[in-house]
């Protein structure tokens, strides 16, 4: 099978798909409550998270750990 | 007193065409300006105060889970009017506040809303097994197969993988490139966005291609289109994954004009 199809209603909604649409698009507004990491894409905070658990990311980028 | 523990903020998840149908679930509700209707949920500043924020931010299961919300509320939201999905984490201390943003922003926002309606995103992203699409290109001898007898025979190797590697990288880029100017033809807009990592997807595969296409109605020129690419390019370890229909989270980006 060349194609698989994946529907958003039938079954549980991946973290790769939330991060394209939820995390990193959609309508910005400047709330009143502001995310402290404007600026940075959420993308690294939740990727971040996932290699610094695999304890890789901070050894091999510090300077992206340090800025995200 | 701000900040203490039962306190509450409006979590705006999207803003969608004031109407009849649009009748969210609890714990939904709605803030309506004219024709433009905010879907607003409460969140407890403890845990989307300015200060703790960021520090939830950090945990994965808890913004995956947030992630999710927003993302159900919208499709809920979707079947029933076009909603302009808003990015994760837009909070406001009261309703009037939110009011507020609809106001200041009418025209881009119903602009928005024109343009999506009667439309939805489908995504598709293709992957490939890059040692499979290396034997294909190299006749079918994985790397570094050939016993190196002399320092001529292992260097002339290491220039052949290399070559090969190139090879495979350039043919990933036409096959990616092909994709999404075949599957732009057949929507309104298309958006290839950043490649994912081995570390985010989880899969052994790499990912080639990670589009988001606008279309009309369901998209089945689309679901056509990428049924297509997956048969011809199958043979090249290419497999295709199609995913939605989806609010239109890709395509409300507003002109900076």
């Amino acid at each position: 099978v060349s194609v698989v199809e994946h529907s958003p209603l039938e079954e549980r909604i991946t973290l790769i798909e939330l991060v394209d649409r939820v995390l990193n698009a959609g309508v910005v507004v400047n709330g009143d409550i502001t995310l402290s990491v404007a600026g940075v894409d959420l993308v690294y905070v939740s990727l971040r998270l996932l290699l610094a658990s695999a304890g890789t990311l901070d050894r091999l980028h510090p300077e992206r750990a340090e800025t995200a | 007193v701000i900040g203490a523990a039962t306190e509450t903020a409006w979590y705006v998840y999207g803003v969608a065409e004031a109407g009849p149908a649009l009748d969210p679930a609890a714990p939904t509700e709605l803030v309506v300006d004219g024709r433009l209707a905010a879907i607003v949920g409460r969140v407890p500043l403890a845990e989307f105060g300015e200060e703790r924020l960021p520090e939830m931010l950090e945990n994965r299961e808890w913004l995956e889970q947030k992630a999710r919300l927003h993302e159900d509320v919208l499709q809920a939201a979707a079947a029933a009017a076009p909603v302009v999905p808003l990015r994760f984490g837009a909070i406001y201390r009261d309703r009037e506040d939110v009011r507020r943003l609809l106001a200041s922003r009418r025209s881009e926002l119903e602009g928005a809303l024109e343009r999506i309606r009667g439309r939805v995103e489908l995504g598709v992203k293709a992957w490939v097994d890059r040692d499979a699409l290396s034997c294909t290109l190299g006749g079918g001898a994985a790397p570094g197969e050939a016993r190196a007898g002399s320092g001529r025979a292992y260097l002339q190797m290491r220039r052949d993988e290399q070559r090969l590697t190139g090879e495979v990288s350039a043919r990933c880029a036409e096959l990616a490139e092909e994709a999404h100017r075949r599957l732009c033809a057949v929507a309104v807009e298309g958006v290839a966005n950043r490649l994912q990592p081995r570390e985010l997807t989880g899969r052994s595969e790499t990912m080639l291609l990670n589009g988001a296409y606008l279309v009309d109605g369901d998209g089945a020129a689309l679901r056509k289109e990428v049924e297509r690419l997956g048969s011809e390019h199958a043979a090249l370890g290419v497999e295709y994954e199609l995913t939605g229909p989806w609010p239109p989270h890709n395509f409300v980006e507003v002109d900076e004009t």
